[in-house]
């Protein structure tokens, strides 16, 4: 992982402007991510977890500091909720960033549907999403991120919507997928259990104003299993006891 | 969802879906019987004299009054000025509607600027502009148009906006990590997301039309089913009225559920599970 990062994001600092306040969101903030790494954020509730994927993502400049990604293509970003539009199909649906970048070539679309394809829902191609489960949608709307062909994917808490089986499950799948597809991705949550098993590393953010605390490199003895099994291996608990006090000290 | 037809159904679910339909024939039966009961009581009434039929007219007196100006030809004549005003006024006034709906979600500051314009418009009863409207267009067909645009314009600025921006910002956020404009945002998002509101105002809108038409009419106009009421109450031709009346709920009730239809055609997609 030494060689050139995707990732670059250096002293960024943040901060929100309100009619009655203004608030520091992020401080000083600097971590790289390399190619084909998974990284997760964790940190307490309202530190600023989602600003960093939104500068990430471009959709915001940082106040200060400066955000380098050293990819030609616009980040992928999967959301709480999967957003699929109810009146398109699911075909519909995952050409949807095809055909907002006008690059819905014939090429393109078939790539889509491939992946489609590869991850079992192609017999679901002309269903609407409503006819889908809350696990399947959102494997959809990983595949309509992934259509654009992004290096960069930004999961902001995926699966917190999903019930507790299904976001294990749908947890493992993704994984599976961002890893035969050689994504770099970084992942925000709230659950210390699920950026241990997902991740290769985790990024421990403070309170308000957000900076980097610690910095886990997870390994574990079943490295390439996926995520459920990762969950059973002996180091994790570990991990998790080591993270889960990092961030008690911030619950006052 | 649609369930396919299960044929080895169970006993209780075959009463159940017995009881569904016992309900529905129930209901549509009453329907039915309220308004023969309603018009046969009204017939015998006026005949017995405890209803004065020239006052009130009856339903006999209604249907002949019908045929005499469908064999003079006037009937048509009325029903196509005041529907061409209805069409003219719905369809100006829910295109112009949409149209300042758009632009107003499109800049929140223009929507600030005019939320205070919007409000007392709202509240300002259109009818009493009719005056002016009469100086302004004409004592013609114009009038009575621009009436019925009026009336169902702010209605349909008002309830369109407040669908556009219904729409979630998580939505539009998604569209916006996708590299979207904000006319992408518009056209692939917020407009089909807020198709089925636009809809239902629609429906508020043709009523809206129907009573500018009316009113216009009432106002300025020598021919139509609102010139035939005004026209039959200050001549005590009772029949002319009520018979104008009971074409006008037809013809409401025709456009309202051709709009319907249109609805459901539109939004079946969605609703196709």
């Amino acid at each position: 992982m030494e060689k050139i990062p995707l990732v670059t994001v250096e002293g960024v600092c943040l901060t929100y402007h309100e009619p009655t306040a203004e608030t520091k969101a992020i401080d000083h903030l600097s971590f790289h991510i390399g190619r084909g790494e998974f990284v997760s954020i964790v940190g307490p509730s309202g530190c600023g977890k989602t600003s960093i994927l939104s500068m990430l993502a471009g959709l915001m400049a940082p106040s200060e500091g400066s955000i380098r990604i050293r990819s030609t293509k616009r980040p992928g970003y999967m959301l709480q909720h999967d957003h699929l539009l109810d009146w398109r199909t699911i075909e519909g649906n995952i050409m949807l960033a095809l055909e907002v970048k006008h690059i819905a070539t014939e090429e393109n679309c078939a790539y889509a549907l491939r992946l489609l394809d590869t991850y079992g829902l192609s017999e679901f191609r002309y269903h609407y999403p409503r006819q889908l489960s809350g696990g399947m949608r959102q494997k959809v709307a990983l595949i309509r991120t992934l259509a654009a062909s992004p290096e960069l994917l930004l999961l902001d808490e995926p699966f917190s919507a999903l019930d507790y089986q299904t976001r294990l499950r749908i947890a493992d799948e993704i994984h599976t997928i961002l890893r035969a597809e050689g994504k770099t991705a970084v992942l925000v949550t709230h659950d210390i259990a699920e950026a241990i098993s997902m991740s290769d590393r985790v990024l421990v953010f403070s309170n308000r104003p957000a900076t980097l605390k610690t910095e886990h490199r997870i390994l574990l003895s079943c490295n390439d299993a996926t995520p459920l099994e990762r969950r059973n291996s002996p180091e994790f608990k570990d991990y998790f006891d080591m993270i889960w006090k990092e961030l008690d000290s911030y619950e006052t | 969802m649609k369930h396919k037809p299960n044929h080895d159904i169970s006993k209780e679910h075959a009463a159940y879906l017995k009881s569904i339909r016992k309900r529905e024939v129930f209901i549509s039966a009453m329907r039915y019987l309220i308004l023969l009961a309603l018009i046969g009581l009204w017939e015998v009434f006026a005949a017995t004299g405890i209803l004065d039929p020239f006052i009130f007219s009856s339903p006999s007196r209604i249907v002949s009054t019908l045929v005499r100006l469908y064999s003079n030809g006037e009937l048509f004549g009325h029903i196509g000025i005041t529907l061409f005003e209805t069409v003219v006024g719905f369809l100006l006034g829910t295109t112009l509607g949409t149209l300042v709906a758009i632009i107003l979600w499109w800049s929140k500051t223009l929507c600030r600027i005019f939320d205070p314009y919007l409000v007392v418009l709202n509240a300002l009863p259109k009818i009493a502009l009719g005056p002016i409207l009469i100086v302004w267009f004409g004592a013609g067909v114009e009038s009575i148009i621009v009436m019925a645009l009026l009336i169902s314009l702010v209605v349909t600025v008002m309830s369109v906006l407040a669908g556009f921006q219904e729409i979630t910002g998580e939505k539009q956020l998604l569209m916006r990590t996708l590299g979207a404009s904000k006319l992408q945002i518009f056209s692939m998002v917020v407009f089909p997301a807020s198709l089925p509101t636009i809809m239902s105002a629609l429906k508020i809108s043709v009523g809206m039309s129907w009573v500018g038409v009316i009113v216009g009419e009432y106002l300025v106009s020598e021919a139509g089913l609102g010139y035939l009421i005004v026209y039959g109450g200050q001549v005590f031709k009772l029949d002319l009225v009520m018979t104008s009346i009971v074409v006008l709920c037809v013809l409401a009730a025709l456009m309202y559920y051709a709009v319907a239809f249109l609805e459901k055609k539109l939004t079946l997609r969605r609703s196709h599970a």
